[in-house]
Formats: C-alpha cells, structure tokens, sequence
C-alpha cells in the first residue's frame, strides 16, 4: 500500500508544480496580463475640481471630452457660459472655461456645436458640472491615455471623493459617458 | 612598536555622542522624511476651478409663499408622470404601473403597465392615456388597454398630454413640436414645428423637456425651455402669446433650458419647474412674479444626487389639483409633495 502511494503522490505534487508553473507563464501571455490605465467613471465623477489640482502632471493628464450625440447644441450653453453671463458672447468675462479651452460654431439658428482644445484644457470640470447641472451632461472628463504617467497609484484616485477613478484593462479604456437614450456618447 | 599610538581622551571624545543617539536621529529623519511626504498635499481646487451657482438657489425669506403641507409616498419604482383627473383624483405613473389615488394620497386601484410610461393624462370620460416615448397607449376607464396609437417616429419622446372635450395634445421632446390629435388618434395638426418659411425656428428643446398644459379659460400653453420661458397657442398652431425670461435672478429662468414644467391655478397663475436650480415658482395671471413655492433647499433635502447620474432633476412631474395645491413629483424621493400658500389671501397671485 505504502510503496504504491508515495508515487501517487509525487506525481500529484509534480502535476500541480508544473499547472502552477504553466499558469503563470498563461496569465503573463494572456489577455487578463494587459495593461491597465487609470479611468475616470464619468457617471461617478462630481466635478470637484481635484483632477486639475491633483495630478502628478501640470497640466493634469484629464481632460475634457465632448458627447457630441447627448449634446443639446444650446446657445445658452452652461457649460460654455458663465451662470448669469451678462452677454452671450465669447468675451472673457462671458466664459466659464477658466482657460478659455472651449470653443462654439454657429450651426444654424439658435443652435452651436462645441469643442475642446485639449492644449488648453486643465481638467477643472467647470464646464462638465454646468452642462450636467443646466443641460445633457455631454460634457466630461477623462484621463488621457497618451498623457497618462501611468502612476503606480494615481494621485487623483487617492483623493477623489467620488471614487470616480479606477483602474481597468486596457481593452475597456476609454470608458464613455453613456447616455441610455441616446447611446454611447464620443 | 606602532607609530601612531591611541590617545585615550581622543576616543573619550568620539564617544561623547553615543551610537544609540545615532540610531534615534537616523529613525527620526527618516521618519520626519516619511510624514513630510505622506501629509504633502496638492492645494485644494480654488473658486476659479469650481462650478458653483449656490447663490443663485438662495431665496429670500420673503418671496417664498408656500410650504409643504403633504408628501404622498408612492408604491412606485422611478416615477415619471402625474395628473389630475375631472373628478380630482391623482393619477402617478412609473415603472410598469400606473396608480390612482384619491386626493388625500390613498391608493385606489394600480393597474400594471408594460414597460415605464413617460407621462400620463386621463379624460373626463375616464379614458387614460399614457405616453410611450414614441406612441400613445390608451386604456379604458377600467384599465384595459385599448389600442396603442401610430408612432411618432424614431426620436419621439412623449413627455406630456393634456386631454379636453374635442382634442389630445401630445408634446414630443424628440421632434420638438406638439401634436394636436382626435380622441380616436387622428393627427390633425402639429404645433411649434420648424417653418422656414413662416421664418420659426420653433420650439428649442435641447434636453427632454416639453410640457404643455390648459390654463383655467381651457387655453393651451407650451414651455419652450430653450427661450426660457412660456408661449400660448391657438389649437391649430397660431402662436398668440410669448413670455420668456432668460437669467438667474429667482423670478428667471436659468441655464440652457427651462422651465421643464408648467401647470396652472384655477386663478390664472402660471407654476413652474426648473432643473438645474431645482425649484417651483409661481407668476400671477399677468405674469410678475408671485414667489416660490418650492425652494431648492426644500427640494434637495433628503436624497443624493450622485445616486441619480442618468437623470439629476428631481421634479419629474408638476400638477396642480382641484383644491388649486401644487402638486410636485420627485422621483428620488418617490413621493408627490403638496405645497399650499403659507399664508392664504397674501398672496402675490
Ligand atoms: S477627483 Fe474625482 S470627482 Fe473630482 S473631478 Fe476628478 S474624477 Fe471627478
Ligand atoms: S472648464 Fe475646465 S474642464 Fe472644461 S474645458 Fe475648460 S479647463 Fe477643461
Ligand atoms: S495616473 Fe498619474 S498622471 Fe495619470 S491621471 Fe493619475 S496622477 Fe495623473
């Protein structure tokens, strides 16, 4: 009995050595091992100001995103204007965007199309949290692949109070605003 | 025999700081080193990078006129519409249901309905009628559902009805226009629609909002929530009255679009909703501003709004009842809140 068992058993235990083994060399190669960016949930994200404060990048690696097909095209638009603008005009004074990254096309009356230079823009969420608040909520922020560090621990996830921020396969990125009745945003 | 021999108060000297007071300095830096570097802080976003419009919600004590007097919690998952019928009975509708109340708030019947109707009207005779994002759907005073009426077309998004003797009008966010249709779901004519050749831009709806309603003499009236205000129709589309108010100041409407509902006192006053600033506010019949009857403060109480991304506007729907009270439907609260003047015979209306 005992000569037959302790065969079986190395057997078991080799069986098992060369799974794990080959696990591991399955998960290096296989798609679970891609990498991961850091991501901002557009829906969870209360525009708090942080992700253009706290990234390790000046200017942070968020940016504004525009879904142009939840857009409302307003002229009034609130994430373009001041609250109580005094003029619908694009005079400084008028814009909400503190570095004046938004731009607006006439599209026909009374509607504008908008747009973002991603140059310009400093990830605050003026602008998401006016078009969510007054309009669709086209507007908002995600952190840029190409700009991404790629932090260890993304500075601005440590701090968000929304917990907007997490890390996801690479695959899943960019994660866009969804509209559920207008469908995926840009 | 050694050159260099030790001088021993040399070595006493040496010693004067001993290892052990080595070993707590080097911790001491490192640990110093450490907490510098846990408690480092980026600044905190300034007013210049934050979105802010509190000052605009406040209301001064003086101009608000009413106070809730009710709340009716419904039995009713994501309420999306309310009415009030000839007879003064609520009707709420929602997620697969659709509920009758008497107007204390008590449930008298509920009838199931499949998928979520975006508003709900119910003529004197009882007929209910029930907005479908692109059709009507209509049942018999007993529940039954009757027939369902010809789609509106792909970006058709029914968001209120109203219902006289002759006619049913239907406004559709979607298309931006209302349609003005026969008991038996004939279309006979559209209003607010686009014409470049009458040089009408038509109603401007940028989000999916587009109410209409009766005021007391039976005239229809019609949001038009990208010019900010109210405009008044002949049934057959004649435009005769435009009121709008575009601003921030409480007797305005604020943002890209507003009001997103409208009802009627039996008086005259107009009630209004906005999003955004969420609040109810009422005009007398010659439109000055009366007050508000819901501030934001009373209407942003008890729910969060991070949990409702998909759609942040509490006030789901506005009615007024029979007794002339405000009705209001939140839907995170899922409830229908009652407000009635605070001070009856002072108001402004
Ligand atoms: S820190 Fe979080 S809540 Fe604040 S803006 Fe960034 S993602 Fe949004
Ligand atoms: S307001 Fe802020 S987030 Fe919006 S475009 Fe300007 S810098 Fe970017
Ligand atoms: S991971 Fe680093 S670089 Fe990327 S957004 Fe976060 S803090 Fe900025």
């Amino acid at each position: 009995m005992s000569t037959e068992t302790k065969p079986g058993r190395r057997e078991f235990i080799r069986a098992a050595a060369v799974a794990a083994l080959g696990g591991g060399v399955w998960m290096a190669a296989s798609p679970s091992a891609e990498k991961w960016v850091w991501q901002i949930d557009p829906h969870k994200c209360t525009q708090c100001g942080r992700c253009a404060t706290h990234c390790v990048l000046n200017p942070s690696a968020v940016k504004c995103v525009h879904a142009t097909k939840i857009c409302g095209y307003c002229d009034l638009c609130s994430g373009y204007l001041q609250p109580a603008a005094p003029a619908l005009d694009t005079g400084a004074e008028n814009e909400l965007c503190p570095t004046a990254a938004i731009t607006r096309r006439f599209v026909e009356e009374p509607y504008f199309a908008y747009s973002i230079d991603e140059d310009l823009c400093i990830g605050c969420g003026k602008c998401v949290k006016g078009c969510g608040q007054f309009g669709n909520g086209s507007l908002y922020l995600q952190i840029k692949r190409d700009l991404c560090a790629h932090c260890n621990e993304c500075a601005i996830a440590r701090d968000c109070p929304s917990n907007a921020i997490e890390r996801i396969p690479l695959s899943r990125a960019y994660v866009l605003k969804y509209d559920e009745n207008a469908g995926e945003g840009a | 025999m050694f050159p260099y021999k030790e001088n021993p108060m040399q070595h006493k000297q040496q010693r004067m700081i001993p290892d052990w007071a080595w070993a707590v300095l080097a911790i001491a830096v490192v640990a110093l080193t450490l907490a510098l570097f846990m408690t480092d802080r980026p600044d905190e976003p300034g007013e210049a990078l934050v979105y802010d419009v509190s000052r605009y919600e406040a209301v001064a004590d003086d101009d608000v006129r009413y106070h809730e007097t009710a709340r009716i919690a419904l039995e009713l998952d994501n309420p999306s519409g309310l009415a009030v019928d000839s007879e003064g009975r609520l009707w709420a509708t929602g997620e697969g249901a659709l509920l009758m109340l008497d107007e204390t708030g008590r449930e008298q019947a509920r009838h199931e309905i499949d998928g979520r109707p975006d508003c709900v009207a119910v003529a004197p005779d009882g007929t209910m009628y029930l907005g479908m994002r692109d059709h009507l759907a209509v049942f018999s005073d007993t529940g039954e559902h009757h027939t369902n009426w010809e789609t509106l077309g792909e970006r058709a998004w029914t968001t209120e009805i109203v219902v006289d003797e002759n006619h049913v009008f239907v406004a559709d966010a979607g298309n931006a226009r209302v349609y003005r249709y026969t008991h038996d779901g004939q279309i006979l004519n559209t209003i607010g629609e686009r014409d470049p050749e009458r040089d009408s831009i038509g109603f401007v709806v940028p989000s999916h909002y587009l109410d209409v309603a009766f005021d007391a003499m039976g005239a229809l009236w019609v949001s038009n929530p990208g010019k900010l205000g109210v405009e008044k129709y002949r049934a057959d589309g004649a435009l005769l009255t435009a009121w709008h108010q575009p601003g921030f100041a409480t007797h305005q409407f604020p943002g890209c679009c507003n009001p997103i509902h409208i009802a009627f006192k039996s008086n005259g006053t107009l009630v209004t909703a906005e999003k955004g600033i969420n609040r109810v506010k009422t005009f007398a019949a010659d439109r000055s501003f009366a007050g508000v009857a819901a501030t934001s403060e009373h209407l942003n109480a008890g729910w969060n709004a991070a949990e409702f991304p998909a759609d942040p506007a509490p006030i789901r729907d506005l009615a007024v009842d029979t007794n002339d009270r405000i009705l209001v439907l939140h839907g995170p609260l899922r409830a229908i809140l009652v407000f009635e003047p605070i001070d009856a015979g002072k108001e402004k209306e």
